[in-house]
C-alpha cells in the first residue's frame, strides 16, 4: 500500500469520525444553512465541506505557529469562509502579509532607489518619480 | 479608517488583535476580509480593475488595497486606503501607514498595485451595496457575514440584494435563515414561502418552510411542505427526510399528550 493511499484513507477515516459531530452544520435542527443553497447549485459535496473543516484546523495551527494564541486563532479562523480557508491552507507562510518590513539590504536599497525615481516602485518617501 | 467609514467604531488595538500576525510582521488579505465581517460589515472584494476602484472611490467608499511597494522578487507588502484621485493630474490619494494623505502618481500606484494582483476590498454597512457589485459576489459576501455570526447584519444585506435581484434564491433563503436565527418566525416563514413561489424546484426552501411551520405548531401545513421537500430530492434529501420524520413525531406527541389519546398513531401523508 502506498503512502498516498494511506493518507487519503486516514483522511477519510478522520472525516467520517468528525462528521458525526460537525459544528459547521446549521445550528438549528431542521433548517438547512444558506451556504448549502449555493453549494447545491454547484453540486458541491459533503466531502468538500468536511475537507474545509479539516483545513480550518490546519490554518488555526498555522496561525498559532506565527505567534497567535489558540483562542484568538480559533476566532480568526471562524470568521473565514470555506473558500478562504481552502485558499490559504498549507501555504500561510507564502501568501502576502502586508505591513512595514524593517531592514533593507544595501544592494536592494540602491536598486529600489533607481526604480523609485523611474516611478516603478514607491519605497522611499524622499524620491520624486520622474514620471 | 476603513471600518470607521463603514460606521463601526473599532480601536487600532482591537483590530491589531484581529489581523496582525507576529511571525509574518503583517496581515493576510483573508484576515482583512474576515476582520471586516467580525465587525459586522460586508467585506466585498473588488474585481481587479482600476476602473472599478475609481468608481467606488468616486461613490465615496474608501478602498483598502494591497500594494507591493518594492519588486516581485523582493516584496514589500503594504496596505493602504485609497481615499481620492485626480485624473487631470494623474494622481491618487492614499491614507498610508501613519500618513493621512499621501499623493502618489497614478502610474506608480498602478505598478505597486499590479504586483498584488490588483487586490482591493470594501468594508460596507450591510444596508449599502457597492457600485460595482455583482450578484453572486455580493450575495456570497452576505452569506459570509451570516456565517461569521452576524444574523441581523446579514438579513439587512440579503434585503439589499433582493431589492436589486428579487428572485435570488440564496439571498431569499438567507433572509429566512437569518430571521430564523433571531427567532423571528413570521419573517422567516414569509421569506421561505416566497422562495418556494420563486423557485418551486428548491427542496431547501420547502424544508426550511416546513421546519418554521412546525415550530409554530402548524403541523398540517408543515407536513405538506416537508413531503414536497422530500419528493424534490437533491443534495439535501437526507435533511428533508429527517425534518419530515421529526414533524411526524411532534405531530403525534401533540395529539397524544394533551388529550391522552389512546388510539394508535395514524400516519399522515404517504
Amino acid at each position: 500500500m502506498n503512502s498516498q493511499f494511506m493518507r487519503i484513507t486516514s483522511r477519510f477515516m478522520i472525516a467520517s469520525v468528525l462528521s458525526l459531530g460537525l459544528p459547521i452544520q446549521s445550528a438549528y435542527a431542521g433548517i438547512v444553512g444558506t451556504d448549502k443553497v449555493a453549494a447545491a447549485a454547484h453540486t458541491q459535496s459533503e466531502r468538500a465541506r468536511i475537507g474545509s473543516y479539516l483545513e480550518r484546523e490546519d490554518v488555526s495551527k498555522a496561525l498559532q505557529a506565527e505567534g497567535i494564541d489558540a483562542d484568538a486563532a480559533k476566532a480568526r479562523v471562524a470568521a473565514m469562509t470555506d473558500e478562504e480557508v481552502l485558499k490559504v491552507a498549507g501555504k500561510l507562510d507564502q501568501v502576502p502579509a502586508g505591513g512595514d518590513v524593517v531592514g533593507v539590504l544595501l544592494t536592494v536599497f540602491i536598486i529600489l532607489l533607481v526604480t523609485d525615481i523611474l516611478g516603478f516602485t514607491s519605497v522611499f518617501p524622499f524620491t520624486h518619480s520622474a514620471r | 479608517m476603513l471600518l470607521n467609514a463603514g460606521s463601526v467604531m473599532a480601536s487600532p488595538q482591537e483590530l491589531t488583535e484581529q489581523v496582525y500576525l507576529p511571525g509574518r510582521e503583517g496581515s493576510l488579505q483573508i484576515e482583512m476580509l474576515a476582520a471586516a465581517r467580525r465587525n459586522g460589515l460586508i467585506a466585498y472584494e473588488l474585481a481587479p480593475e482600476l476602473n472599478d476602484l475609481l468608481i467606488e472611490v468616486a461613490a465615496g467608499s474608501p478602498v483598502l488595497v494591497l500594494q507591493n511597494l518594492a519588486l516581485s522578487w523582493y516584496p514589500r507588502w503594504h496596505y493602504a486606503v485609497v481615499i481620492g484621485y485626480d485624473l487631470e493630474r494623474a494622481e491618487i490619494i492614499l491614507r498610508s501607514g501613519l500618513e493621512r494623505r499621501q499623493v502618489m502618481p497614478l502610474t506608480t500606484f498602478e505598478h505597486t498595485w499590479k504586483r498584488s494582483g490588483y487586490w482591493g476590498m470594501l468594508a460596507m454597512p450591510p444596508g449599502q451595496m457597492p457600485r460595482t457589485a455583482t450578484e453572486s459576489a455580493y450575495v456570497a459576501s452576505a452569506v459570509a457575514l451570516e456565517q461569521a455570526g452576524h444574523a441581523q447584519g446579514a438579513a439587512a444585506a440579503y434585503e439589499t440584494a433582493l431589492l436589486r435581484w428579487p428572485t435570488n434564491l440564496t439571498a431569499r433563503i438567507g433572509l429566512g435563515n437569518a430571521a430564523y436565527a433571531t427567532h423571528d418566525l413570521q419573517r422567516a416563514e414569509n421569506a421561505y414561502r416566497q422562495a418556494t413561489l420563486d423557485h418551486p424546484e428548491s427542496a431547501i426552501a420547502f424544508n426550511n418552510l416546513a421546519q418554521t411551520l412546525a415550530d409554530q405548531q402548524r403541523y398540517a401545513e408543515a407536513l405538506i411542505a416537508a413531503h414536497q421537500a422530500v419528493s424534490l430530492g437533491g443534495a439535501e434529501q437526507a435533511s428533508a427526510r429527517d425534518t419530515l420524520k421529526q414533524i411526524e413525531i411532534q405531530l403525534h406527541a401533540s395529539k397524544l399528550l394533551p388529550e391522552a389519546d389512546t388510539s394508535p398513531p395514524t400516519k399522515i401523508g404517504n
